[in-house]
């Protein structure tokens, strides 16, 4: 398995060059001058270009191309062209704020999610199913910055649960979990609709099987019926939608972090792109494609771990 | 009940007394029998073949009797389903679970989509011994590989825990056996177990059954729409046409004197490897969907004998010289009133 996973990153690294190389490129055709931006409308033409130069914006594209591929391979992704801070700190800086809302969002996801659609799924058409449908139609719609600011009112501002900034201290581990809860809450209960929905739809096509009947032919008890037989068989297409989901969530958390004033991923694309922070965007564009082969690959391995005829090769 | 054999068998010769059976299916806003008052009982050790065409109510029957029939559309009635001195129209959820794999087991004609995709074989069938006979993973997991090896699983304990699509059909529907057999059933309902294999290895299916059949002693009904593969298993034969017993006999009888047209039919539709398979003879027609049965007899359409009175009614009753042969078809029972002896309905 190991060699598997091995296989695979080796076969993404020309994706990753292939979405660097777009990067750059789409980074030097977008219209507005780079400098020009980060010195504002009053700055002398000669300043202009004098950073112009220094951020190597006269030289030639290739010339650009190679130097940007040689840099970012040696782990020098630049520096923001706003803050002046290294790239790759920055980003190293806010990484582990979306990797634990990310993860938080998950398990929560997953441990309201999966009970609730085997529980629909059980009790097809009837009130709690219409209940838990409608529930999780109504978690798939609302918009997340209005239940982040809803949630964000009632458990900090009139209950004072929690804090207002969720911006605190990681290393403390409660105060990472207070900081942490209302914005995993918020996009938690999001994943838990797109679970609920999926985990119902495949438990009822799995109720459905032979080998279910061959179960209850053995006079197996209603609760290994549906958590050993039907369950696991359920979960391959959650599996799916989780990953694909994931890889939205991590670039959509952003109004969940502004709300709750949380660093994080999306907050820094949306900052880099308000100020054409071409060099912070274009780590940050690398970053995200490696993220979605990450999950990728996590999710082919789960598939691995649930279904036994899957095999890597 | 005239499908019920002599007067001399006792009660307790009997492992099962199925009386009156009606399964129906909820189609279109009404409820269709797909089985209509199906009565028959099995002997112990006796094997009893249940036998039609594909759509007949074979299925539904063995189904019926597990309590399995699909409760969201379908309705089971019967006057009573005897075995070991209960009576399983009434018995409650937790009463058929305990029969279910236990008193009573179950192997079902595809064995590509019948075990679990997911659980390695060990553990499917050690699974029913934890669960009913209360034997620890460890006694359930030497007891089942003592039933893999007994159903001829080539190095069983190297392949205990292999999972079903590491495994061919055949090998699978050995599997399934070990799984119906594990906690010793008095009575195994085989539902069209060869069905879905390769012509030799229906042959090594069939012999694994005749084999444990004598050596474990339980009864069996033998489901299949083949007749020809009856006469090596069976005790006695069942035929079964558009949901009604339409001839049961014991199966030197039934191949002696098959008196339904439909068992002729049957009889003459038998693939024979001395013959050419191209003039293998098929029943025109097709099996009435359960929303169109007809009245009276419900072969009349297929049949070649048909006339007028085919129209009534037709009762299951015993043919005057062979009480134990009972008919639905007024040609061969005879008479100008059909209810001479015992009838069924
Ligand atoms: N869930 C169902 N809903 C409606 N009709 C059904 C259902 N299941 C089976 N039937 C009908 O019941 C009849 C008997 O089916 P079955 O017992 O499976 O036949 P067999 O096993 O003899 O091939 C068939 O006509 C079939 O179409
Ligand atoms: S009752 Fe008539 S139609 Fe039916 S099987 Fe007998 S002869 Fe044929
Ligand atoms: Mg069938």
């Amino acid at each position: 398995m190991l060699a598997y996973v091995a296989r695979r990153l080796f076969f993404a690294l020309p994706t990753l060059l292939a979405v660097m190389t777009l990067v750059f490129v789409l980074v030097r055709i977008v219209p507005g001058d780079p400098a020009q931006t980060i010195l504002g409308d009053q700055a002398s033409q000669e300043a202009i270009m004098a950073l112009r130069e220094r951020l190597g914006l006269n030289r030639p594209l290739w010339e650009q191309y190679v130097d940007f591929l040689q840099s970012a391979i040696t782990g020098d992704w630049g520096a923001s062209m706003v803050t002046g801070q290294p790239v790759l700190g920055e980003i190293a800086n806010v990484l582990p704020y979306t990797i634990d809302l990310t993860v938080a969002s998950l398990i929560l996801g997953a441990v309201v999610g999966i009970p609730l659609g085997v529980w629909s799924a059980l009790h097809r058409n009837r009130l709690i199913d219409y209940v838990t449908r409608i529930g999780s139609l109504l978690g798939l719609s609302f918009p997340a910055f209005v239940s982040a600011i809803l949630l964000l009112l009632i458990f900090s501002i009139y209950l004072n649960w929690f804090p207002v900034i969720s911006a605190g201290d990681r290393s403390d581990p409660l105060e990472r979990l207070e900081n942490l809860a209302l914005p995993a809450i918020n996009l938690g209960l999001i994943m838990a609709a797109y679970i609920t929905r999926v985990t119902r739809s495949s438990m009822l096509n799995v109720l459905g099987e032979d080998y279910i009947r061959t179960a209850q032919a053995k006079g197996l008890p209603h609760r290994s019926i549906i958590w050993i037989h039907a369950l696991r068989n359920a979960l391959i297409p959650v599996v799916t939608v989780v990953g694909l989901y994931l890889g939205i969530l991590i670039g959509n958390s952003v109004l969940t972090e502004i709300v709750f004033n949380r660093p994080g991923l999306g907050k820094l694309i949306v900052g880099a792109l308000g100020q054409r922070d071409y060099t912070m965007l274009q780590g940050l564009m690398v970053i995200y494609t490696f993220i979605i082969i990450i999950v990728n690959l996590l999710t082919d391995l789960t598939y691995g771990l649930i279904d036994p005829r899957v095999k890597y090769s | 009940m005239a499908a019920a054999p002599s007067q001399s068998v006792t009660q307790s010769d009997v492992a099962l007394d199925v009386r009156g059976l009606t399964t129906s299916f909820y189609v279109g806003g009404h409820w269709y029998p797909a089985v209509r008052d199906v009565s028959f009982t099995l002997q112990k050790h006796e094997t009893l073949a249940l036998v039609g065409e594909s759509g007949c109510g074979k299925s539904m029957t063995a189904l019926s009797i597990l309590g399995l029939v699909p409760p969201d559309t379908g309705r089971v009635e019967a006057e009573a389903i005897l075995f070991e001195g209960r009576d399983l129209t009434r018995a409650s959820d937790r009463e058929m679970r305990e029969v279910r794999g236990d008193g009573i087991s179950m192997v079902f004609q595809e064995p590509m989509t019948s075990l679990n995709p997911v659980l390695t074989i060990g553990f499917q069938v050690s699974e029913a011994l934890r669960h009913h006979r209360g034997l620890s993973r460890r006694e359930a997991s030497a007891r089942a590989l003592d039933i893999l090896e007994q159903v001829k699983i080539p190095s069983a304990a190297s392949r205990f825990n292999d999972y079903p699509h590491q495994f061919s059909g055949g090998m699978r529907q050995r599997v399934m056996i070990a799984m119906a057999l594990a906690c010793q059933p008095k009575i195994l309902l085989a539902d069209e177990p060869t069905t879905a294999l390769d012509v030799t290895i229906q042959a090594q299916i069939l012999e694994l059954l005749r084999d444990l059949r004598r050596d474990t002693g339980m009864a069996m009904i033998f489901i299949t729409h083949n007749l020809g593969v009856v006469a090596e298993l069976a005790d006695r034969v069942a035929v079964m046409y558009a949901g009604q017993i339409v001839e049961i006999a014991e199966v030197e009888h039934l191949f002696a004197r098959p008196s339904h047209p439909y068992t002729e039919a049957l009889l003459r539709s038998i693939p024979r490897s001395d013959r050419d398979t191209a003039e293998l003879y098929t029943i025109p027609g097709q099996v009435p969907p359960i929303t169109r049965m007809p009245s009276g007899c419900r072969f009349a359409e297929r049949c070649t004998y048909r006339q007028d009175r085919c129209a009534g009614d037709q009762r299951l009753t015993s043919l005057r010289d062979a009480p134990t042969h009972a008919v639905r078809c007024w040609r061969r029972t005879g008479g100008d009133l059909p209810t001479v002896g015992a009838a069924d309905d």
